[in-house]
């Protein structure tokens, strides 16, 4: 049993009243008795304190002390409960958006895949940036050569993506599936769940097909069904046995249903795709060898690749400027969410800037009101160390209060966030809150409690115990003679403080602000920009056929399609095409090769590209694209017919300067076509861009679907609810084609909507964002005038009484805050301008926000903290004058 | 009681204090100013503990499980904390009893060579 003070106290007591008592026994006056008792005991606190270190350590007396503190620190916040909830609230919100974002960033940007050794796994990419292509994926020859010399990468996978139709699982659907070789999930380091994955022995056009479920379709649409492996299943036109199921990782480079062996997609074994160097559709991994580096493996890839463009010139042209790169693969899924995850941790640690500096606002005036409590307990012997315990005491009980309601809130904010995030990266999707939320938000919280405590200024001993000065509760408690009431004192160097405070606070939330303004500036332009296409009333589908079925076959049912659909009621018009608008960007890759007549080519100039499109009749008509000169296609434009394009108006017009492109010779020069075909231009229609929601004037050509027999989108222009037809639709397909896949159905401005949804969830975000900087902002600058006004009372008070108008006291307050506001969106333009040029040269992609946006939130800035001033300034020139007289 | 002068006192060696308490303790439980008296009359008032360090060590005792104390009232009638041997009190006295002897057997041989007489 630990003996406690009051024991102790005793036990020296009872040792000194036995000493006395047995002094008086021998003769002593109880006088001398006592003092030489107590000279005999000596120095008491000593051998007090020594017995007391007998069973309590120093940490103890410590912590005890600060738990002594800390409730001293509670009471006196309980009474200012207003101040102390406006601190502990902003706090929270700093803490919370900051704890909750950093734990989205651990583990979307942090987090090891869940591949074996998956440090060793990179991701290898070819890139031509003279084309504008920063994936051009790889031919089968060049995986060939690169594998045959390099051997800084041990193994090599590789992946193309192809559409199937799959059946044999309930309904037939079409499904994205990975075309791989056996060597792909060994080199990805990846596991089944059930079965067993492809291997080296699922390789060669004589192997059976195999696939493998992803464990999203497996879980998903399968209910998880164990059966289903070694069931067999129709790809297209091949069948497979289902093998395995994939245990839950990262799909990269595309998140298929299926993956499956080679023989299973015949284009995979064709001449083209095994001999055509520039036939590239594949993607490509690695996993270094032993003792090799990422570095030494670029360094090699580079000089491989070197020698292989100089063995085939012709199929790397010097325009094209196409190179290699590698990266590491976590690196690599994980950057399309980068920059927004750093902007937006950015935005939070503004965030957390802007809290801190107003909670520091608001802990400053306090200790101004404070000042004479200070100056008493330092007056009485309280050092400096104690003082600022108390001050760190109370910073401490706001900051652990912020911090629990912070972390409170970080909870729903990490699920917000991470929906929000897996629209970049995929990863984002099973982000759990861990406990690095609690060490964030604790973390955040000690740095400002440490902050915090060093904001005030603590009364000087010489000068403070001599000065009358006294805080605003003199009234409530006892003062000492000299101690005389006064007013609150606001020194020179804490008002400087202050506005200072306040000034950071505008100046960040003008940089958020003006951010969030580009962003919604850039979204209103996007949403309000002409598409060139009647988005509304057009519905458009994905109804395939297989490869194999290109062809008359193909004509024949999309022919028969569109006069069954055509018959429907509410349908204004039916066209087949091969690409939805924005929805399959990037599919074509960069365009193909074109001449016509009399184009001369300069010395070293290629070929010009263009977007191929192949479109049925009437397919202008249904989009809603005009018709500029010539004609559309008709049901004549036939195979056997002449063959005949039509062009956009930006091709008529740069390949045809003088207006004459109606009528003239076009081909296609690329060698995917062989012999070039030369067609006549029979039409000219305006120009629309269908890869890009930013429209820009695009080369693209169009032609007859009946000449070249590939399609696989139906496009419905449509008198009512465009998706009350979706039904229909499908029936009279299925009627015809029991198998045949009718999906995505969508009208052009949802497709469109749907592209746009990571640019207006940006604008959200970051608007959500500044606006409680913006709210803190404002609530800051009004607190620093109220607390200069209520300072001031008395000045104002002499004032009015020497004949000032209340007008003018308030046009001064009202000015003082237009200073603040003024610098501080001088100083985040400034500092704005320069933070964003620093992040330039690390983030790519940083763009510029036009005037527009920058004097908006100007005006959004100026206006919220001029309204704000209004109060404290209507206060000041309503003071009364003899109160404030009179309170001296 | 003849009182002897403060300059005729001696040092307690150190590390001996511990000993002299647990060796008082042994005729029953004392509380801490009767500890002190007793060593000091032990020794014929050549001994004289320092009542700052007398209790801290018997604090130290008491922690190490060495002693056991409990509140109680002394012959004259006041309220005293006394203080007993434990088991392990007494273990720990017979160690040091024994340290000290040869300690002290130690020492003398040093001090008095055999033959030297």
């Amino acid at each position: 049993m630990r003996p406690d003070d009051r024991e102790l106290d005793e036990e020296i007591r009872g040792h000194l009243a036995l000493s006395v008592k047995e002094r008086v026994e021998r003769g002593d006056t109880p006088e001398v008795a006592r003092l030489a008792a107590l000279r005999e005991f000596g120095y008491i606190p000593a051998a007090r304190e020594s017995m007391r270190r007998v069973w309590y350590s120093r940490w103890f007396d410590m912590a005890e002390a600060l738990a002594q503190d800390l409730r001293i620190g509670l009471r006196s916040l309980l009474r200012a409960k207003g101040m102390a909830a406006t601190v502990v609230m902003t706090l929270a919100l700093g803490i919370g958006a900051n704890a909750a974002i950093f734990s989205v960033v651990r583990s979307v940007l942090l987090r090891p895949l869940v591949n074996r050794d998956e440090a060793r796994l990179i991701y290898i990419r070819q890139s031509a940036p003279g084309l504008g292509t920063d994936n051009l994926t790889f031919s089968v020859p060049e995986i060939a050569d690169l594998k045959a010399s390099v051997t800084s990468i041990g193994a090599f996978g590789d992946f193309s993506t192809v559409d199937f139709t799959l059946t044999g699982l309930g309904d037939a659907r079409l499904v994205k599936a990975g075309v791989v070789s056996g060597s792909f999930f060994d080199v990805m380091g990846l596991r089944p769940v059930l079965g067993r994955l492809l291997t080296t022995g699922d390789d060669g056009p004589n192997a059976d097909g195999a696939a493998v479920l992803t464990h999203r379709f497996w879980s998903s649409a399968l209910n998880s069904d164990p059966s289903v492996v070694g069931q067999t299943i129709g790809l297209g036109t091949r069948t497979a046995t289902i093998v395995g199921v994939l245990e839950p990782s990262v799909p990269y480079p595309a998140d298929t249903e299926v993956i499956a062996n080679i023989v299973t997609s015949p284009h995979h074994l064709g001449a083209t795709m095994v001999t055509g160097r520039t036939h590239r559709m594949t993607e490509l991994f690695g996993r270094l060898a032993p003792g090799a580096t990422l570095e030494s493996a670029r360094v090699e890839l580079n000089a491989v690749y070197a020698a292989m463009v100089s063995a085939h010139p012709d199929s790397y042209s010097r325009k094209a400027g196409t190179q290699i790169s590698a990266t590491p693969l976590r690196d690599q899924i994980t950057s399309p969410a980068r920059t927004i995850l750093l902007l937006l941790l950015a935005a939070a640690a503004v965030v957390f800037v802007i809290a801190c500096s107003n909670v520091a606002n608001l802990i400053l005036a306090r200790s101004v009101r404070r000042e004479g409590e200070l100056a008493v307990r330092a007056a009485l012997g309280a050092s400096a160390g104690a003082l600022r315990r108390t001050l760190l005491a109370e910073s401490l009980v706001l900051c652990g209060a912020g911090a629990v309601l912070g972390v409170l809130l970080a909870r729903p904010l990490v699920a917000v966030v991470a929906s929000f995030a897996s629209r970049f990266s995929v990863r984002a999707l099973d982000v759990t809150v861990d406990a690095s939320v609690l060490w964030v938000g604790a973390g955040l919280a000690m740095v400002a409690a440490v902050l915090l405590a060093y904001v005030p200024r603590l009364p000087s001993l010489d000068s403070g115990s001599g000065r009358p000065e006294q805080g605003r509760r003199a009234a409530q408690t006892p003062t000492g003679p000299g101690l005389a009431s006064a007013g609150v004192r606001l020194t020179p160097s804490t008002t400087r403080r202050l506005r200072v405070f306040a000034t950071v606070q505008i100046a960040l939330s003008f940089v958020l602000l003006a951010g969030a303004g580009m962003l919604v500036a850039t979204l209103m332009a996007l949403q309000t920009a002409s598409t060139g296409y009647d988005t509304r009333r057009v519905l458009a589908l994905d109804i395939p056929v297989a490869i194999g079925d290109y062809g008359p076959k193909a004509i024949t049912f999309y022919e028969e399609i569109m006069r069954r659909v055509g018959q429907l009621p509410g349908v204004d018009g039916v066209a087949v095409g091969s690409f939805v608008p924005w929805r399959d960007a990037g599919t074509f890759g960069p365009g193909v090769s074109f001449a016509f007549e009399g184009f001369v080519p300069a010395d070293g100039e290629e070929d010009p590209r263009a977007r191929l499109r192949i479109v049925s009749p009437r397919f202008f008509e249904v989009v809603g694209m005009p018709l500029v000169a010539g004609r559309a296609f008709t049901d004549d434009d036939r195979g056997g017919g002449e063959p005949v394009v039509v062009v956009s108006q930006s091709v008529a017009q740069r390949m045809f300067p003088n207006g004459e492109a109606l009528n003239r010779k076009f081909w296609w020069t690329d060698p995917y076509f062989g012999t070039p075909v030369p067609r006549r231009i029979v039409g000219v229609v305006a120009d629309v861009d269908d890869e890009h929601v930013v429209s820009a004037p695009a080369l693209t050509v169009y032609l007859p679907f009946q000449q070249m027999g590939v399609a696989g989108r139906v496009f419905l222009r449509t008198a009512g609810d465009p998706y009350a037809l979706v039904a229909p639709v499908r029936r009279v397909v299925r009627e015809l084609s029991p198998n045949q896949p009718v999906e995505r159905p969508a009208t052009l401005e949802d497709v469109r909507a749907t592209v746009l949804t990571p640019e207006r969830l940006h604008a959200f975000v970051v608007s959500g964002f500044a606006g409680v900087a913006l709210l803190i902002a404002v609530v800051g600058v009004a607190g620093v005038l109220a607390f200069g006004v209520s300072a001031r009372t008395r000045e104002f008070g002499v004032r009015l009484a020497v004949g000032s108008s209340p007008r003018s006291l308030l046009m001064g307050v009202l000015a003082e805050g237009v200073v603040i506001v003024t610098i501080g969106i001088a100083a985040g333009l400034a500092g704005g301008y320069a933070c964003a040029g620093i992040a330039a040269r690390y983030v790519a992609g940083i763009e510029w926000p036009g005037v527009g946006p920058v004097l908006a939130a100007a005006a959004v800035v100026g206006s919220g903290a001029v309204l704000a001033s209004l109060l404290p300034a209507a206060r000041a020139s309503r003071v009364d004058v003899l109160q404030a007289l009179r309170s001296e | 009681m003849a009182k002897t002068r403060d300059d005729q006192r001696l040092e307690l060696l150190q590390g001996t204090l511990d000993m002299l308490i647990l060796r008082t303790l042994q005729w029953g439980p004392q509380h801490g100013h009767g500890i002190g008296q007793a060593i000091r009359a032990q020794s014929d008032d050549l001994l004289k503990v320092e009542t700052g360090s007398l209790y801290p060590a018997m604090h130290r005792l008491e922690k190490r499980g060495w002693l056991k104390s409990e509140w109680g009232v002394s012959e004259a009638n006041q309220r005293a904390k006394f203080y007993q041997l434990t088991a392990a009190g007494k273990a720990q006295l017979s160690r040091e009893r024994d340290r000290w002897s040869q300690l002290v057997g130690a020492i003398g041989r040093i001090m008095n060579p055999a033959g030297s007489e």
